[in-house]
């Protein structure tokens, strides 16, 4: 059965936890650099045909788009960045507007000339057209593993180097991803330090969803990886079934430090949304691609 | 208070995912209510089913003679089919009749109410089954690392070979565009994907139950559905009971600590009442959320 370019994405955001933003989130603002300004290059962003084919994940299918800066040369690779739920950081009016910032940051010489790649989670397609797709989400982003990585290594990287130069230089890639997505962003590079060097976090369910709440004690008994984390949290964050988001990411945290990383945690008031996230996201990327590094 | 375009769709779209998704033991149970003793005297309780008025329904795979019926008025246990020995998997289907594992006579067979007998598959070490409301019937062989499907056209096919350890519980979700079949040899609940012809697509090992200390196997056992679309799933441990995404909300204890639960499915007038086949006994309790069969 063949699914492409089938509007999935409210499908997806349907499947996914609510972001609800309370008062305290009211206070993250997005700045300037977030929004798009006169005379800044646009870059291309392209929605890629549904992706239908994966082999690490069969039966799914998943929207997902390219964004490429307007001073990407092709005879230069392009540092790469990979964002989960790429679907909510794509969108020109969404809460991030991720590639709205990479055009203010990449103009000003603030963040390297970066492709970015923003990939929806997998759902599989019901048989019956008048049932929901089954979303794949939890299962992709929240179990610990290679799977995630092995699939952005061998299924969707090598589609994108088809049409684009990227770097294989690991320091020039990036994962970022909130939620579940941000546990993901952290666990590929975990996995796979020989390829992604560098995690955006933000409101990160390390927590016993499929077992994530163990990185802070593998983290403070592992040898150190060269990674350069981002973790994002709100003092009004979840606590449920799987864990205490707040207290997960402070663990996080202070194994990080305990191990020697080069890491920030920024510790807000918010709740479970992206505002905080979105708000720091210039500095964010700002702060991941140029600060010195301290391996 | 002002919210982002994402947040208020994902809310917006996402409120019944979401009631359905982010459950603790808390929306499950019913404070005050523990499991009651509903029927005892046998050698080992399996096959539990339930019809439209709430009467459920279990055989005594060891010592029983046929099939037994828990009534929902009285409560009253009676011998509702004689002659029917040695049946592990049961489900009233579609035209109302029993369709089981008869796992002693190694053959899937239909009961008519009157207890007329139809063999639909003979030669098979059958040991769970589902039946869903188009007509298909899915049933586990354990042994063989099998599940089977037997089509409205009475053609018996292997759906699935060699994914999972120990095929044993199985069910669907609640809009029976998935396939759920538990492990009892090792940790996951596995999903597939059900194509309109029947077959399966889309192998995933969606579940990972939670195991008792020491051990790789979880013993899945006995599997049903709620209305939202949970799956409850026997193990050593318990009934672990997992959301429509795949992830654990919570283990409700058995009735009997050192004991087994090996089936499960909701009963009662409103069908919120769980039962489990613990042995010798069959146990019920009620909890906050109605089941997906028998209705």
């Amino acid at each position: 059965m063949k699914f492409s370019l089938l509007p999935l994405a409210a499908a997806v955001i349907a499947c996914q936890s609510p972001l609800i933003a309370a008062p305290q989130d009211d206070q993250y603002l997005l700045g300037p650099d977030s929004q798009v300004q006169p005379g800044v290059p646009q870059g291309k962003v392209t929605q890629m045909p549904a992706w239908d084919q994966s082999k690490l994940y069969p039966g799914t299918t998943r929207d997902w788009w390219i964004y490429v800066p307007a001073q990407y040369q092709a005879d230069k690779p392009a540092n790469v960045m990979v964002f989960c739920d790429g679907g909510g950081f794509v969108k020109p009016d969404g809460q991030f507007r991720a590639p709205v910032v990479f055009d203010n940051l990449i103009a000003k010489g603030e963040m390297p000339v970066t492709i970015g790649i923003f990939i929806n989670p997998g759902v599989f397609p019901a048989a019956d057209g008048k049932e929901k797709p089954r979303s794949n989400r939890s299962f992709e982003y929240d179990s610990l593993g290679d799977l995630y990585a092995r699939f952005l290594l061998e299924e969707i990287l090598p589609e994108v180097k088809k049409s684009y130069n990227l770097t294989d230089d690991p320091e020039g890639r990036a994962t970022c991803g909130n939620s579940s997505g941000g546990i993901c962003a952290f666990t590929v590079a975990w996995e796979r330090p020989d390829a992604f060097r560098k995690v955006v976090s933000h409101i990160g369910s390390f927590t016993n969803i499929r077992g994530g709440h163990v990185y802070p004690a593998l983290i403070r008994k592992t040898d150190k990886k060269p990674l350069r984390v981002f973790l994002q949290d709100g003092r009004n964050d979840l606590d449920n079934q799987f864990g205490n988001w707040p207290l997960a990411n402070q663990q996080m945290a202070a194994a990080l430090k305990f191990a020697g990383y080069d890491y920030d945690f920024k510790l807000g008031e918010g709740t479970h949304n992206g505002k905080h996230g979105a708000s720091m996201l210039p500095d964010t990327l700002r702060w991941l691609w140029n600060a010195p590094a301290t391996k | 208070m002002t919210r982002s375009l994402l947040a208020l769709t994902a809310t917006f779209l996402g409120l019944s995912f979401v009631q359905a998704q982010d459950t603790s033991l808390h929306d499950f149970l019913v404070d005050g209510e523990d499991w009651k003793e509903a029927a005892s005297g046998f050698a080992f309780t399996d096959g539990l089913c339930v019809d439209a008025a709430g009467n459920l329904f279990f055989t005594d795979v060891r010592g029983g003679k046929g099939i037994y019926k828990i009534d929902v008025t009285t409560g009253a246990t009676s011998l509702a089919l004689d002659n029917l020995p040695g049946i592990s998997g049961l489900q009233i289907g579609p035209d109302g009749r029993f369709y089981a594992c008869h796992n002693k006579g190694q053959r899937i067979i239909a009961i008519s109410p009157t207890g007329e007998v139809e063999e639909l598959a003979k030669e098979v070490k059958c040991n769970d089954l589902v039946v869903t409301k188009k007509g298909y019937i899915y049933f586990t062989e354990t042994p063989t690392k099998r599940i089977h499907v037997i089509t409205p056209d009475k053609q018996t096919r292997v759906a699935d070979e060699g994914n999972v350890t120990k095929p044993n519980g199985i069910t669907v979700s609640a809009d029976e565009q998935t396939l759920v079949v538990s492990d009892y040899g090792g940790k996951h609940v596995w999903t597939w994907q059900i194509q309109a012809d029947g077959s399966l697509t889309g192998a995933e090992p969606y579940m990972t139950m939670e195991l008792p200390l020491g051990k790789e196997e979880a013993a899945g056992d006995g599997s049903t559905t709620d209305e939202k679309g949970r799956f409850f799933v026997t193990t050593e441990l318990g009934v672990q009971i997992f959301d429509p995404t795949g992830r654990l909300s919570g283990i409700i204890a058995k009735p009997v600590p050192g004991g087994k639960v090996v089936s499960v499915e909701f009963g009662g007038a409103d069908h919120q009442t769980l039962f489990v086949a613990s042995g010798d006994k069959i146990f019920s309790r009620k909890l906050q959320t109605p089941g997906h069969f028998g209705k």
